[in-house]
């Protein structure tokens, strides 16, 4: 398979206009343009695209749920990427901010929208700089602006830089921190797409997405649903870490075996260890296991499996590390990122954190794991965003396949804190 | 925005069949039908809601994962399930997590027996914990302001308290900091939350996280009772219940009424009932002896008093906001009836002419307090409502925020309501007139073009919508109020529904005591005088320092605390010989002049009727027994007046209210069961017609009159024009009430920034401030929003109050 | 003293908040936090203007609280109380609004910090790759040293190149304990840091991401 999105990514200067344009760039734009609106909208819809952000809905759908009418509409390009495991944007933006602000200026014109924002995360300064340089780069040349390549459609477009908090990439807390409040998620319905910024109508796709809309301009909609396998087309970038030997970002084809990706891009774990689990789509998504590393890496085959393909996030742990210590990493990423509107996904992470670290103080028995299943369970589906779940599904998924190894574990660390044995204390739960 | 439709619809919840109006909450929708949803963060004041606690969550047919039924509108045919078994594993999960971090410190909680997190852990939780992790501990209880404390361990993060304090009041000072479980409730930088509605969020707090400093471990529930009664601190007149133990007021809370206060109180309204029951309350009657006010009986009160009979024909009264239509209907008799004197008067801005009077009561022309909300352009003239009238500041802004509603406000003075407003103008001092007839010539002619404020006034109240409320303040003098009459025709607001009028008196009850005949040109029901008209206030006080008049009736009002020109007061007092006054408070001017003080009673005591500013009549009901020997004031002045002489022929307060129905034609017919806790708004009713027409007030402004004084016109000979405000905290009872002594300020002497460079005075220096002989100490404010030219000095205040200055130019510098 | 004050003290979880005033009553003799007055706020003009600009820059000029946040940090090296009133004052907003906003975030210092931010991921990712150890080995160079601000973060989005850390904006990685050394002396030097090993070199680890050069 040829690469779409990292076609030519590591050429020197492709984040500058010149090179983009050398390599083609904004000739979708123009082709765009050139077609009407709603013909530019079927496409992506034909395409079959689907979110690479996290939750996967299929963008042509999102786009057309937008009213239509001569109200503000806006798009907000997530650029937040702050799930653990997650660094495609990064790279993306990094080298060719360009196909961006391309596949963002599409958007928009299909939407009928004029006003843009990319909210990246603040930590990404970097990357934020290069885009920003683009943008004065796009809109000197007439790809933004009052109206763009003299088609009439307007299009402006704001870098927003964030400042450190995992919640602004959900769509409706990114919404809240750019309007300048706390990003705390807001209540849906309304979506976005009828009530978001500033309670206009608005477009929220991840960087990735966005970026593939040329993509799907060049080839065809139905061209590009080609690729990749049914209700999952295309090629997606897969950021893979942790223990394997080629860390890094792929571009595959959707539906391949993730055996594929892990052992054959990445190199698999280090010579003489193997794979205990692995997260297929970021810290969110429940984990798997060695005897999973066949499943098709597409998004139905992982709703299947009980997981998601989320963000394409692979982080894959090996037999030297305890579930546990995963666990705990975990658990004290969403407590410490949960923004504490709601009461189960504050309270509940926030007790999670702490039971587990009892559980790694020796302090817990065996039992505790049943207590901090079930803490998981009054969490999911309760909260006000999917935050609080996305920290007990993973968590509740570890219990589930792993207890045997977390029962020795909870054992393990009575003895190593010289907690009296069970058998002399008395098992059980302190009831208060 | 015209009030939107209602639609009825029905749905199911639990099987029972229930009709709601069309997108009511379904908490609310369930609690119609007698289906109790458990909830915390919820409170349809608060508007928006923010399904944060998730206390509410329930099962509705077709939608897979539970639902807030506290943001889910009903729709027909929805059918819910609050008792199944997801929903109650929700509610037990939901209950355990909120007490995880909670201390459960209930035996020593002031909530406790009256709180929401105890009933509904009660009711919706398992009853057991399963939390064996330290919880967050916090220092407890910690000042937040003068007058709450904040207790972080109890608090759950509803939402509600920074919702207030950020969608309603709009001061933006309370806030969430930090995130996730490390949030707490805070303030910028250590400030305490000083805000004049910050009260309301101890009543919205559902646990022990918010308790009021005054009220902390005064009572439990079982101790206490309430009664339902009227604050007449203001003209809002907000529907309050008192807490009662053992025959003292120990809390105030909200009785909601969406005609009157919708659900909140200003802080004056929560606290001030402290002044019921402080030492320097009167409680006994007084009569100057020997130079020096001593306490007396009774009787010899009433001997000392009755002394008036033989001042017939050069009595006058005053009638105060505080006094009831009652009082006020009874005072005006003895005085008339017995005293063949008309000098009576209650409008410290001078008398308006009867017609125009009239026409400012006509039923056609009021407007009511929810048009405030609905309105399509709301004009606030001359007033400022935070001040005045504090509640109205709060529907206003409501309306702006959640309807659209469009604000202009003019007025010589910054407004708090600026920020929300679409155009915002000043004119100078007592530049009133002047600006309405621009005003007025400016929507007379068609879009004039030009670009100044008061065309894009007349612009957004022409071309805004038909719905036109205009607020405006008594400051008004009559040139400004016929021009005000005629720009409302202009408008066609006469007659219109949800458009119209709202005049703020000066004092609570200004408007009932009008009514009830306490003017000097017009009888009870604005009735024609037979006789040669009174004198008003102005004239009052001329005549009694000239030794015209040879006695003065002070009912509820102290004029040289209150009224402007403070030195004319001072000498009309000193030199009639017959002081009689109502009161609770020993103000100066009753300190150094009064001949007999009877001891007023509270509001919390009276029984009456008052007469709120949009025209409801309102019923006073007595929540404490009279403290001390304070006796009810219809009696004192039926008593005092039988002793003159004249037997009003009134043995209780209700007979005193018939004999009022029946001389006020507008009010025929109403009793006061009718008008029971909700209140009756009179230019309502058929029976309003009685009103006499006002005049027809046609006449056109004169040409030249047609700009405003510009506000920053330049100074005479470097003196500054002399504007006044009158703060919400201006008031004897505040001075009294312990909680409240924080408001106590000094003068401030607000300057724009122009003025305090040229006069070289830094914000926070002392200056004095001097017109004629008189000179005043302050501290300088400097403030953007005032207008260069102009100095604001604050009235009603007992030190260096500005009823000192007469003239309208000052001069400001350094002390 | 009432009785409720004379109880001994209640023995405290020492969870804290990085934001100030957490455990403390307000300051009673203060007034009210009102929206601050330029006429007695001074405000640096570059910090202004840089606020106005990006005010201009939003539909709703309120958009731009992160952006200004960032600027008076920027000016001020922290986001002392002065600083948020002055933002307020341009923005003409609370500074409580501002403070809560700054409080959400974790990349703005509501206390004093030192000058150069070292972010040492201690996600999943690189803790399985010895990024607790890294961090560790940064507090004790933080120890003695005043300009470092080690703070454990959250993962920064670089897995690929873990353990890694961000000094003063710049992605640095795979690095080891010896690199703590060297990242300490790089900013004393004032030029790049670990130049190296900074993310912005570093190539796809896409093989084919490139077939044609
Ligand atoms: C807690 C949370 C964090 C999220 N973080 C990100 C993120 O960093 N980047 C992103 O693109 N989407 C993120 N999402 C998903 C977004 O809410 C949203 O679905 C996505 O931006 C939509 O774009 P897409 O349809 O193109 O994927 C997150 C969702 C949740 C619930
Ligand atoms: S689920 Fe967590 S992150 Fe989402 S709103 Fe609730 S508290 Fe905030
Ligand atoms: S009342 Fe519905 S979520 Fe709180």
């Amino acid at each position: 398979m040829k690469p779409l999105i990292f076609d030519n990514i590591d050429e020197p200067g492709l984040n500058t206009l010149a090179v983009y344009e050398r390599r083609g760039g904004y000739e979708m734009l123009r082709k765009a343009l050139a077609m009407p609106r709603e013909a530019v909208l079927q496409e992506i819809s034909d395409s079959g695209l689907r979110g690479r952000g996290g939750a996967g809905f299929p963008m042509g759908m999102k786009a057309g749920f937008l009213p239509k009418g001569d109200m503000p509409k806006y798009l907000t390009c997530n650029a937040d990427e702050s799930e653990p495991g997650t660094f495609k944007d990064r790279e993306l933006m990094q080298k060719s901010p360009h196909m961006l602000i391309e596949g963002i200026a599409i958007a928009c014109y299909a939407a009928a929208i004029t006003q843009a924002f990319i909210y990246i995360r603040g930590e990404y300064r970097l990357q934020g700089d290069i885009l920003e340089a683009a943008i004065a780069e796009a809109y000197a040349a007439g790809y933004l602006g009052d109206g763009i390549l003299d088609s009439g459609q307007p299009l402006s477009l704001v870098l927003h830089r964030g400042a450190g908090a995992y919640i602004c990439g959900e769509e409706t807390g990114l919404l809240d921190s750019l309007e300048g409040k706390r990003g705390n998620p807001r209540l849906k319905p309304p979506f976005p797409a009828i009530q978001g910024l500033y309670d206009g109508p608005t477009l929220i796709n991840n960087v990735e997405t966005l970026a593939t809309v040329p993509h799907v301009i060049r080839l065809g909609g139905k061209q590009y649903a080609e690729i990749g396998v049914e209700r999952s087309s295309g090629t997606k970038l897969v950021s893979v870490s942790g223990d394997v030997q080629r860390p890094g970002n792929y571009e595959i084809e959707l539906g391949i075996p993730s055996r594929e990706i892990i052992f054959g891009l990445a190199g698999g774990p280090q010579p003489g260890r193997e794979v205990k689990l692995w997260f297929p789509g970021g810290s969110s998504s429940p984990v798997l296991t060695r005897d999973d590393l066949d499943l098709p890496y597409d998004f139905d085959s992982m709703a299947k499996a009980g997981t998601m393909l989320g963000s394409g996030a692979i982080i894959v742990v090996d037999d030297t590390h305890t579930v546990l210590e995963v666990m705990s990493k975990v658990v004290k990423f969403y407590a410490h990122e949960s923004c504490g509107k709601c009461v189960p996904c504050r309270e509940g992470t926030n007790w999670t954190h702490k039971m587990v670290h009892r559980i790694e103080s020796g302090e817990a028995t065996p039992m505790d794991l049943d207590l901090l299943a079930s803490v998981q369970t009054q969490i999911i589906g309760n909260c006000l965003c999917v935050l609080g779940d996305a920290m007990a599904m993973p968590v509740g998924s570890m219990v589930a396949k792993f207890r045997p190894e977390l029962e020795a574990e909870v054992e393990a660390a009575r003895e190593r804190a010289g907690t009296p044995s069970l058998a002399s204390a008395g098992a059980g739960v302190p009831v208060h | 925005m015209p009030r939107p439709e209602q639609k009825l619809i029905k749905l199911t919840i639990d099987g029972r069949e229930i009709e709601a109006v069309e997108g009511t909450m379904l908490v609310d929708a369930a609690k119609q039908g007698d289906v109790e949803i458990p909830y915390f963060c919820y409170e349809r004041r608060l508007g928006q809601p923010v399904g944060a606690c998730r206390m509410c969550l329930v099962e509705i047919e077709g939608i897979p994962k539970l639902q807030t039924s506290c943001s889910t509108g009903v729709r027909d045919g929805m059918v819910v399930h609050t008792q199944t078994e997801r929903v109650h594993e929700a509610q037990n999960a939901i209950v355990e997590f909120l007490l995880v971090n909670h201390p459960l410190d209930c035996p020593v909680c002031d909530k406790g027996g009256e709180c929401p997190l105890q009933d509904i852990s009660f009711g919706w939780g398992l009853g057991r914990t399963r939390v064996v992790e330290p919880k967050r501990h916090f220092q407890k209880p910690l000042a937040l302001s003068p007058l709450i404390a904040i207790d972080r361990e109890r608090c759950i993060l509803c939402y509600r308290c920074v919702r207030f304090s950020q969608e309603i009041a709009e001061d933006w000072q309370l806030i969430f900091a930090d995130r996730g479980s490390h949030t707490f409730v805070s303030t910028h930088d250590g400030h305490p939350y000083v805000a004049p509605f910050s009260g309301n969020i101890v009543e919205l707090c559902p646990v022990g996280a918010l308790t009021s400093q005054p009220y902390r471990f005064r009572a439990r529930p079982w101790d206490i009772e309430g009664a339902g009664g009227v604050c007449t601190l203001c003209p809002a007149q907000c529907n309050v219940e008192f807490t009662v133990r053992d025959e003292k007021v120990v809390r105030v809370l909200i009785r909601e009424h969406d005609g009157v206060d919708d659900g909140w109180l200003c802080d004056k309204g929560r606290f001030a009932y402290q002044a019921i029951h402080v030492d320097e309350r009167i409680t006994r009657p007084l009569v100057r002896d020997g130079g020096q006010l001593r306490p007396v009986s009774w009787e010899r009160a009433f001997e000392t008093a009755a002394e008036i009979a033989r001042h017939q024909g050069r009595t006058a009264a005053l009638v105060g906001g505080g006094a009831s239509n009652e009082e006020a209907f009874l005072l005006q008799r003895l005085l008339r009836e017995g005293l063949y004197s008309h000098d009576i008067d209650s409008r410290p801005g001078g008398a308006l002419p009867l017609e125009l009077a009239r026409t400012l009561a006509a039923p056609a022309l009021q407007a009511s307090v929810p048009d405030l909300e609905f309105a399509h352009t709301v004009l606030v003239l001359g007033t400022e409502p935070l001040d005045e009238i504090p509640i109205l500041d709060l529907r206003i802004r409501k309306g702006v925020r959640r309807n659209g509603v469009k604000l202009a406000i003019a007025s010589p003075r910054p407004s708090a309501l600026d920020p929300n407003a679409a155009v915002s103008l000043r004119y100078a001092p007592d530049g009133e007139a002047a600006f309405l007839s621009a005003l007025e010539a400016a929507l007379g002619h068609a879009s004039s073009g030009s670009g100044d404020d008061v065309a894009s006034l007349a612009e957004l109240l022409r071309s805004g919508g038909e719905d036109v409320v205009i607020v405006y303040g008594e400051s008004l003098a009559p040139a400004a109020l016929e021009s005000l009459v005629r720009i409302a025709r202009l408008l066609g607001l006469e007659g219109r529904d949800g458009a119209g009028l709202l005049g703020v008196p000066a004092s609570a009850n200004g408007r009932g005591v009008r009514e009830a005949g306490a003017l000097p040109n017009a009888g009870p029901g604005y009735a024609e005088l037979g006789a040669p008209r009174g004198r008003d206030a102005a004239a009052i006080a001329a005549a009694a320092a000239g030794g015209e008049l040879s006695a003065l009736y002070l009912l509820e009002v102290d004029p040289v605390r209150e009224l402007p020109d403070r030195a004319a007061w001072e000498a009309a007092l000193h030199h009639a010989g017959l002081v009689i006054a109502h009161a609770s408070v020993l103000t100066d001017g009753l300190r150094d002049h009064a001949t007999v003080i009877f001891p007023a009673e509270s509001h919390a005591e009276k029984e009456g009727t008052v007469v709120h500013p949009d025209g409801r009549l309102q019923r006073l009901r007595a929540a404490i027994a009279h403290p001390g020997e304070v006796r009810a004031g219809w009696s004192v002045i039926a008593e005092l007046a039988r002793r003159c002489g004249h037997d009003l022929g009134v043995l209780t307060s209700s007979m005193a209210f018939r004999q009022l129905v029946a001389a006020v034609p507008f009010y025929a017919g109403i009793t006061l069961e009718q008008i029971g806790g909700r209140g009756v708004r009179w230019p309502e009713r058929p029976e309003a017609a009685a009103l006499p027409a006002g005049g027809g007030s046609a006449q056109t402004p004169g040409a030249a009159a047609g700009t405003v004084q510009p506000a920053a016109a330049g100074q005479t000979n470097g003196h500054l024009r002399l504007g006044t405000y009158r703060s919400i905290w201006a008031a004897p009872e505040v001075e009294i009430s312990p909680a409240l002594h924080y408001t106590i300020a000094e003068q401030l002497v607000e300057l724009s920034p122009a003025d305090a460079r040229r006069l070289e005075v830094g914000d926070g220096d002392e200056v004095l401030v001097g017109s004629g002989g008189t000179r005043l100490r302050g501290r300088a404010a400097v403030r953007t929003g005032v207008p260069e030219g102009t100095a604001f000095l604050a009235t009603g205040i007992a030190q260096a109050s500005a009823n000192h200055l007469t003239e309208p130019l000052v001069e400001v510098r350094r002390a | 003293m009432s009785a409720i004050d004379r109880r001994p003290p209640v023995p405290r979880f020492g969870h804290g908040s990085r934001v100030p005033g957490w455990d403390v009553a307000v300051d009673l003799a203060k007034p009210p936090a009102t929206v601050p007055d330029p006429a007695t706020t001074p405000v640096p003009d570059e910090l202004r203007s840089e606020i106005e600009q990006a005010m201009g820059r939003y539909p709703n000029p309120r958009s731009a609280a992160i952006p200004a946040l960032h600027a008076a940090q920027r000016h001020h090296g922290w986001l002392p109380p002065e600083a948020i009133a002055q933002v307020a004052c341009v923005m003409a907003l609370t500074p409580a609004y501002l403070t809560s906003v700054a409080s959400f975030y974790d990349m703005f210092a509501l206390r004093p910090k030192p000058r150069h931010d070292v972010y040492v991921c201690t996600n999943i990712t690189c803790s399985l790759l010895g990024a607790d150890e890294i961090h560790e080995r940064m507090i004790e160079l933080a120890g003695d040293h005043p300009d470092l601000n080690v703070c454990s973060f959250e993962c920064l989005g670089a897995c690929d190149i873990g353990p890694m850390a961000s000094v003063n904006g710049e992605y640095v990685g795979p690095i080891n304990l010896d690199d703590c050394e060297q990242i300490a002396r790089d900013l004393d030097k004032g030029g790049p840091v670990l130049e190296h090993k900074q993310l912005r070199f570093r190539r796809c680890a896409d093989p084919n991401a490139n077939p044609e050069s």
